[in-house]
C-alpha cells in the first residue's frame, strides 16, 4: 500500500463532506461535531470541473443515483474546517488516480491526525489518529474488502473477527468491523469500511 | 446512529437475549445496551430518586442515520419480522376522499419568504394507548432531531381532527397578530410573548431563532381561525391529541419540500397500523398560492430494475436471480424475476427514502445474505508501494534523535492563542496562525504555529522527573496561506527541548550539528548549513541564532526567554531549537 499525502490538517468541506456525497444539511456538519475555521473562513479554489459535477449529483443525481434533491450551495462547499477524517485525503487521492490518462489499479493507505469538536471524556479526544486504507481496482466485491481487512487485522494480533452492515455516506455497501475482546468479555467495534458509492 | 429504546414485551417474538443480539447484528443494528428505566435514573440522578422506577428491560439499540423506517418501534418491529420472514410487509393504502369530502390545506404567498412547504395527511379512527401515543411522541422528536435537522428543514404537528373543521389555511402573519393558547398552557398570549414564554425551556428555546427576527411568523389555522400550530416552535393547546383521539391531522411544513414528504410518508407508514382499515391513509390536498393542487401523502411505490449479476458481481457471491428475489424482499423491497429469468424487479416501498442508487440495492441483499456468509479472498492486482518521502525523513530523524537522548513527545495540534502568542511575547496577528471559530474551550481556540509550547506544557505536566529533561517532537504546525487551494498548510516542524538547572545552549546546538550530520548537509554557507546571531521574542537577548539552510531561514535556537519560562509555570532554564525539516527532502 503506498503512503498518501495527508499533508493537511485544514481541509474544506468540500473535499471533507461534499465530495463524499455528505448532505449539507447533515447534522454532522453542525458547529457540534465539527472544528469550523474563523481564518481562513472560506477556501479560495474548489476543483472546477469536479465541482460542478458533486453539484449536480446532490441536487439532481447522477451516475445511477437519484441524488438528495435539494439546492446545493458553493457557499457551505467553501466552509473550512479541521478535517474530521482522513477520507478527505482518500478523495482528494482518486481525484488525481481519476485524472491520470490510463487507469492503474492502486493500494493507498495513511495514518494521521483528525479532529473533532466533541467534549473529551476517558473514550474521546477532540484530536486522534486514523488508519485508512484504500483499494482501486476493477472487479472488486464486498469480499475482497472482507479479506483485506482480515489480513490487516490479522497482522495486528486480532483475527476473531465479525461484520456488521453500517452507513457511511459515501459507501455502499458499508460495514464496521467487530473484535472479540478478550479481557472485556465481548465483541468491540476495531474499524469501519465500505465500497465506495458509484 | 441514533438510540431506540424498546422495552423486552416487544421482542417476546424471538427468545433470548443472545438471539435478539445476534438479529440486531445481522441486520446492522446495535444493540447497545440492556438496561431499565430504573438503571437510567439511578446513573442520571442518583439511587435515591430511582426508588419506584420501572424494572422493566429496555433494549437501547443504535440505528444507521439514513433508516427512518427503523426509528420507532413499530418500524423496528416491523422491519425485523420481514427480515425473519415472519410476515409481508404491508401494503400501504393512500385513500382519496370523495369530491368535497376531504381536507384541504391552503397555502398562502406570505409563507414563501419564511417556511414555503408545507403537506398534510389525515389518519382516521386510530386507537391510541399510551405506548402507542408515547411511541409517536417519540418518532417525531427523533425525526425532528435527524432528518428535520432540529426542526429547521420541517416541523411535524399533529392535532386531533375532531376538535377542529378544514378547510385549513397556512399562512404568516406579523408575530402581534398571532394570538392563542399553546400546548398545556392556561391562557392565550401573542406570538411575541410566545417567544418570551419559551426564553428559559429548555427543549423549546433552541428553536426559536429560527423564526423570531422574522417579520412575519408561520401559523396555520382552521376555517373558524382555531390555530392548529405556530411552526416550528408550538403546537395549539386546542387541538391536542389525548389517548381518545380517534382521528389525527398531520402537517409537515418546512424548507426543504423532498424532507417534508419523506417525513410524512415515515409517520403515516408507521402509525396507520393502528387505524381501524390498517395501512390506510386519508389524503389531504394542499393548494399552492398560484391555485395549483397536490394531493399528499405521497407514498409512492416505485420500481427499479437490477441485474442479479450486478449483485453478484459486487458482493462475491453467486445465487440465483430467484434466490436473490427472496433476498430482497424480506429487506422489505419485494422482488421478483423477470425477463428471460436475467432481471430482478425491485419494488421500492414508500418506507425506504435510503434506496437512491443500485449500490443501496446490493446492500441490501448482501445483508440477507448474512456479510459473514460471504467468502472473504485477496485483491489479485500486485501493487508496488512507496513511503512518503516526507514520513520516511521523519521515521528516520525520529531514530536518530532517541539516540542522541531525547525522548519523543506527542502533544496536541490545537491549543490556547495564548500559546502561541501572548505567552511567547507576539501579538496573534503576527502569527500567521489558523483561528478556530467555534472552540468549546479556550484550548481549541488556534492551531499550533510552533511546537514549542506544547512541548513546554509537556515539562510544566512532568515537573517531578529528574532533570535534565530533553524532548523533542516531530509532527505537523498550521500556517494560513494563500498560495494553497484551502488556505492554509502544514509544514513538517523538528522541535528539541533541554531543560536543566543550567539551559545547556551547547547542547541544543551539538543536536542541530547532529540532525545536519545525518542529513548530510555541510557545515558551511555556500551548500550546507549555518547560524546567525538573531533576535527573537521567545529568546534571551544575545542567546538566539537563526538556522539557514537550502538558501532560506529554517528555523531558530536558542536559550528561552525567563518570562516565557515563567509563564509556562516552569522554573528552570532551557534551551530549545526549532526548524522546519521539509527542504530537506
Amino acid at each position: 500500500f503506498t503512503e498518501m499525502r495527508t499533508d493537511n490538517f485544514v481541509e474544506s468541506s468540500f473535499w471533507n463532506f461534499d465530495a463524499l456525497f455528505q448532505p449539507q444539511q447533515h447534522p454532522a456538519r453542525d458547529q457540534h461535531d465539527t472544528f469550523f475555521l474563523l481564518d481562513p473562513a472560506e477556501a479560495p479554489q474548489l476543483p472546477p470541473g469536479y465541482s460542478t459535477k458533486v453539484k449536480k449529483v446532490h441536487s439532481q443525481g447522477g451516475y445511477g443515483s437519484q441524488g438528495y434533491r435539494y439546492e446545493w450551495k458553493v457557499e457551505e462547499a467553501r466552509k473550512n474546517l479541521l478535517r474530521t477524517h482522513t477520507t478527505s485525503a482518500s478523495a482528494r487521492a482518486l481525484f488525481q488516480l481519476a485524472r491520470q490518462e490510463k487507469f492503474t489499479p492502486v493500494k493507498y493507505f495513511s495514518i494521521d491526525r483528525v479532529f473533532r469538536n466533541e467534549s473529551l471524556d476517558a473514550t474521546h479526544l477532540a484530536e486522534f489518529h486514523q488508519v485508512e486504507g484504500v483499494v482501486a481496482d476493477r472487479g472488486l466485491t464486498l469480499g475482497h474488502l472482507m479479506g483485506t481487512l482480515r489480513q490487516f487485522f490479522t497482522k495486528l494480533g486480532i483475527s476473531q473477527l465479525r461484520f456488521k452492515p453500517a452507513y457511511n455516506p459515501y459507501t455502499e455497501p458499508s460495514m464496521e468491523v467487530f473484535s472479540y475482546h478478550e479481557g472485556l468479555k465481548k465483541w468491540v467495534e476495531v474499524g469501519n469500511s465500505g465500497v465506495f458509492r458509484p | 446512529a441514533r438510540g431506540l429504546l424498546i422495552n423486552q414485551n416487544s421482542r417476546s417474538s424471538f427468545t433470548a437475549d443472545e438471539e435478539f443480539d445476534e438479529l440486531c447484528f445481522e441486520f446492522g443494528l446495535e444493540l447497545d445496551e440492556i438496561t431499565s428505566e430504573k438503571d437510567i435514573i439511578s446513573k442520571e440522578k442518583g439511587e435515591e430518586k430511582a426508588k419506584g422506577a420501572s424494572d422493566v428491560v429496555l433494549y437501547k439499540i443504535d440505528v444507521p442515520a439514513n433508516r427512518y423506517d427503523l426509528l420507532c418501534l413499530e418500524g423496528l418491529v416491523r422491519g425485523l419480522q420481514v427480515f425473519k420472514e415472519r410476515i409481508n410487509l404491508p401494503r400501504f393504502e393512500k385513500i382519496i376522499p370523495a369530491e368535497g369530502e376531504g381536507q384541504r390545506l391552503v397555502i398562502t404567498e406570505q409563507t414563501a419568504q419564511i417556511r414555503p412547504h408545507a403537506v398534510a395527511a389525515v389518519l382516521r379512527n386510530i386507537t391510541f394507548t399510551k405506548d402507542r401515543y408515547d411511541s409517536f411522541i417519540d418518532l417525531q422528536e427523533k425525526l425532528h432531531q435527524n432528518i428535520c435537522r432540529r426542526r429547521a428543514l420541517v416541523a411535524i404537528g399533529t392535532h386531533d381532527l375532531d376538535t377542529i373543521t378544514g378547510p385549513f389555511t397556512f399562512t404568516a402573519k406579523a408575530p402581534s397578530e398571532i394570538k392563542f393558547k399553546p400546548l398545556n398552557q392556561s391562557k392565550e398570549y401573542t406570538a411575541s410573548q410566545i417567544m418570551d414564554l419559551y426564553r428559559t425551556d429548555s427543549h423549546l428555546r433552541h428553536y426559536l431563532h429560527l423564526i423570531e427576527n422574522k417579520p412575519r411568523y408561520p401559523v396555520i389555522y382552521d376555517s373558524n381561525g382555531v390555530v392548529l400550530s405556530m411552526p416550528p416552535i408550538i403546537n395549539g393547546d386546542h387541538t391536542k391529541i389525548s389517548l381518545n383521539t380517534r382521528n389525527v391531522f398531520i402537517e409537515c411544513t418546512g424548507t426543504d419540500i423532498t424532507k417534508a414528504k419523506i417525513v410524512l410518508d415515515i409517520i403515516v407508514t408507521m402509525f396507520s397500523e393502528y387505524c381501524e382499515k390498517p395501512f390506510t391513509v386519508e389524503a389531504v390536498e394542499v393548494v399552492y398560492p398560484n391555485g395549483k393542487t397536490h394531493i399528499y401523502p405521497e407514498l409512492a411505490y416505485r420500481t427499479e430494475k437490477v441485474k442479479p449479476e450486478y449483485i453478484n458481481k459486487k458482493v462475491g457471491i453467486s445465487e440465483t436471480p430467484s434466490n436473490l428475489a427472496k433476498l430482497l424482499t424480506r429487506m422489505c423491497l419485494k422482488s421478483h424475476v423477470t425477463g428471460n429469468g436475467n432481471h430482478l424487479e425491485v419494488e421500492i416501498p414508500p418506507t425506504r427514502a435510503d434506496i437512491i442508487h443500485a449500490c443501496d440495492i446490493v446492500e441490501d441483499a448482501a445483508i440477507a445474505y448474512g456479510y459473514n456468509n460471504i467468502q472473504m479472498v485477496i485483491p489479485k492486482t500486485y501493487t508496488i508501494a512507496n513511503q512518503l518521502p516526507l514520513n520516511k525523513l521523519t521515521e528516520l530523524l525520529r531514530l536518530d534523535l532517541a539516540a542522541a537522548g531525547f525522548t519523543e513527545a506527542l502533544t496536541f495540534a490545537l491549543c490556547s492563542q495564548e500559546d502561541i502568542a501572548d505567552k511567547l511575547g507576539m501579538d496573534i496577528s503576527a502569527t500567521n496562525a489558523v483561528l478556530i471559530a467555534n472552540p468549546k474551550t479556550t484550548e481549541f481556540q488556534v492551531a499550533r504555529t510552533t511546537l514549542l509550547p506544547g512541548l513546554l506544557k509537556t515539562i510544566a505536566a512532568n515537573r517531578k522527573m529528574p532533570l535534565p529533561l530533553k524532548l523533542f517532537e516531530i509532527s505537523d504546525i498550521v500556517v494560513k496561506d494563500p498560495n494553497t487551494d484551502v488556505g492554509a498548510r502544514n509544514y513538517r516542524h523538528l522541535c528539541a527541548i533541554y531543560y536543566n538547572k543550567s539551559p545547556g545552549f551547547e547542547i541544543i546546538h551539538g543536536l542541530l550539528d547532529r540532525v545536519m550530520q545525518v542529513l548530510e548537509v555541510p557545515p558551511n554557507e555556500e551548500n550546507g548549513y549555518t547560524i546567525k546571531a538573531a533576535e527573537g521574542t521567545a529568546f534571551f537577548p544575545g542567546r538566539c541564532a537563526e538556522v539557514f539552510a537550502k538558501g532560506q531561514s529554517i528555523g531558530k535556537l536558542g536559550v528561552v526567554h525567563p518570562d516565557v519560562i515563567t509563564k509556562f509555570e516552569l522554573t528552570m532554564p532551557c534551551s530549545v531549537l526549532e526548524i522546519n525539516i521539509e527542504p530537506f527532502m
